[in-house]
């Protein structure tokens, strides 16, 4: 039986690369008022990257078939490595998914079928490199930390607390970025009102790309950690995650930060709550429990109703 | 007129909206250190004439020179970087913003800190209203202080031409003459504007020039005080 500390770990250590992945999602809504659905490819990808950063080698299936890196980095620099190669896949799906339909000023809805359609490539190219197996990362990808620590009598993978540790520290940053910087105003200026940004002479396609840089970024980290915490089960598992980092999306209020970190926290925890011998149930309990709070609160738990641009 | 060559020049300029000619033909001067109105009624062209030359529309036709230099292949982030700011129609202040961070948006171009600290003062000093609400979100402030928040935050660009959309629309009579008081002030010490204006009385009071709209094309123009005593205006635009 866990204790409630463990659950309550685990829960909030879940939540919060959930809140990692969906504010990913909310930097590019909240500029272009539109979701990227390769967002969870990317995630995919952050997870492949920090594997072979960390020196693991191409399974028999894949194209790449034992290929490996010359060296095994750290974990930290392997991870970090993955989540700027997912900024800079991410500006390439910005520039051929998005940008050309921006051009024509295209409807919204068409969005999704292109980025759709860019996360779908992506996955295959996965599958191709590496076949469709699944990965583990190694055992001593985190070196010497003991895998169990005993805190109160709670057993705690310190997998859960070092998941817990970046993202709070990646959030705390770009928060502080977001509402201190010259640059996280411009952003929030161009989300607000693109029109008007352009006006005061901020360029909103440097802004745009800015946002996509980051939003990947947040992909491939919350991928790598994610790889790391529970194995990489093939080319296809970021497709679940890309979903329940809509569901917390959405439960936290479309284009709201804070929104977003609630809105994973509360997934996280409700999933943590599921014992484990129901663990199918979890993704089933998680859902339910964003149905309940839509049924309640239509526009998300700290959604905003939006400014009306006159 | 004046002999050096214009700040701005509009050279039969024309916007398509569509099937819609929204603009036709548009010839403009604008030289510095001058007040030039540009009036008309709902729909004439005048804020698709500040919306060209700030590029946000493309033009179908004519050219647009800053200086001598063509305007038209530029983006609008540029057009602001050679110094020409435009205050929008309906204000557009970010709501979800401070005062301050309005202000502090305006000079987005600017690097020289001291210059832009210095600009926010002469701001707050040209409307008090704004140093009492810095703090307070642009959203919270009354239709009258989000129009001198727009035209302080246009200034904080330092711009060698202001452009400004229908600054007097939905606001108290009272505060209309605060505005075009602080207008003819910014005028007197130096500032080029291009005002747009339905409320040609007004504007025609402050102005040196002006212009008259209608259906996209120019049907009147003369210096202020000819166009105060024009009878076609006056009995269109001036209520008598």
């Amino acid at each position: 039986m866990d204790t409630l500390l463990q659950i309550l770990v685990n829960g909030i250590s879940v939540g919060a690369v959930y809140a990692l992945f969906a504010l990913g999602y909310t930097l590019v809504f909240s500029v272009l008022g539109v979701i990227n659905f390769a967002h969870g490819a990317l995630f995919t990808l952050g997870a492949y990257l920090t594997y072979l950063g960390v020196g693991g080698a191409v399974g028999s299936n894949g194209a790449l078939a034992g290929w490996a890196l010359p060296l095994a980095l750290p974990f930290p620099v392997a991870l970090l490595l993955a989540g700027a190669g997912c900024a800079l896949a991410n500006l390439l799906v910005e520039a051929i998914a998005f940008r050309p339909l921006r051009r024509r000023g295209a409807e919204p809805l068409l969005y999704l079928i292109t980025s759709l359609g860019a996360g779908v490539v992506l996955v295959n190219l996965l599958q191709i490199a590496f076949g469709a197996e699944g990965y583990a990362l190694p055992a001593d990808a985190l070196g010497d930390l003991p895998p169990v620590l005993s805190l109160a009598g709670a057993r705690i993978r310190s997998v859960q607390l070092l998941l817990l540790l970046v993202c709070a520290v990646v959030m705390a940053v770009l928060t502080v970025w977001l509402e201190r910087s010259r640059g996280g105003r411009a952003l929030q200026a161009v989300s607000e009102d693109a029109v008007t940004a352009r006006l005061l002479g901020i360029d909103s396609d440097a802004m745009v790309r800015l946002s996509f840089a980051l939003s990947g970024l947040l992909a491939g980290l919350s991928g790598g950690l994610v790889g790391l915490s529970v194995s990489i089960a093939g080319p296809y598992f970021g497709i679940v995650y890309g979903l329940k980092g809509l569901g917390v999306l959405v439960l936290g209020g479309l284009g709201s930060v804070p929104g977003a970190l609630l809105g994973g926290l509360v997934v996280g925890l409700a999933e943590a709550a599921v014992p484990g011998d129901l663990s199918g149930l979890k993704d089933a309990v998680a859902f339910a429990f964003l149905f309940a709070i839509l049924l309640l609160r239509p526009q998300g738990l700290l959604g905003r109703p939006p400014i009306s641009k006159v | 007129m004046t002999a050096a060559p214009p700040l701005l020049q509009v050279q039969g300029l024309s916007v398509r909206y569509g099937s819609v000619l929204a603009l036709d033909g548009l010839d403009l001067e604008v030289h510095a250190g001058e007040l030039v109105a540009l009036l008309g009624s709902n729909g004439a062209g005048k804020s698709t004439t500040l919306r060209a030359i700030s590029r946000l529309v493309p033009a179908s036709a004519g050219g647009l020179f800053w200086g001598g230099r063509p305007l038209l292949p530029l983006r609008t982030e540029q057009t602001v970087k050679l110094g020409i700011s435009h205050c929008p129609e309906g204000r557009r202040v970010l709501a979800r913003q401070t005062v301050a961070v309005n202000l502090e948006l305006g000079a987005w171009l600017r690097h020289d800190r001291a210059g832009v600290n210095d600009d926010l003062e002469r701001c707050y000093s040209l409307f008090p209203r704004l140093a009492e609400r810095r703090r307070q979100l642009a959203g919270n402030l009354s239709g009258g202080e989000q129009q001198m928040l727009a035209i302080a935050r246009s200034l904080m660009a330092r711009p060698t031409l202001l452009l400004l959309d229908e600054p007097s629309l939905g606001l108290a009579p009272r505060l209309v003459e605060e505005v075009m008081g602080t207008l003819a002030d910014l005028h007197r010490n130096g500032q080029t504007l291009l005002l747009v204006e339905q409320n040609a009385e007004a504007a025609l009071a402050i102005a040196d020039r002006g212009l008259v709209l209608e259906a996209g094309r120019v049907v009147l123009r003369g210096s202020a005080a000819e166009l105060r005593q024009n009878s076609g205006l006056r009995a269109s635009y001036l209520g008598g």
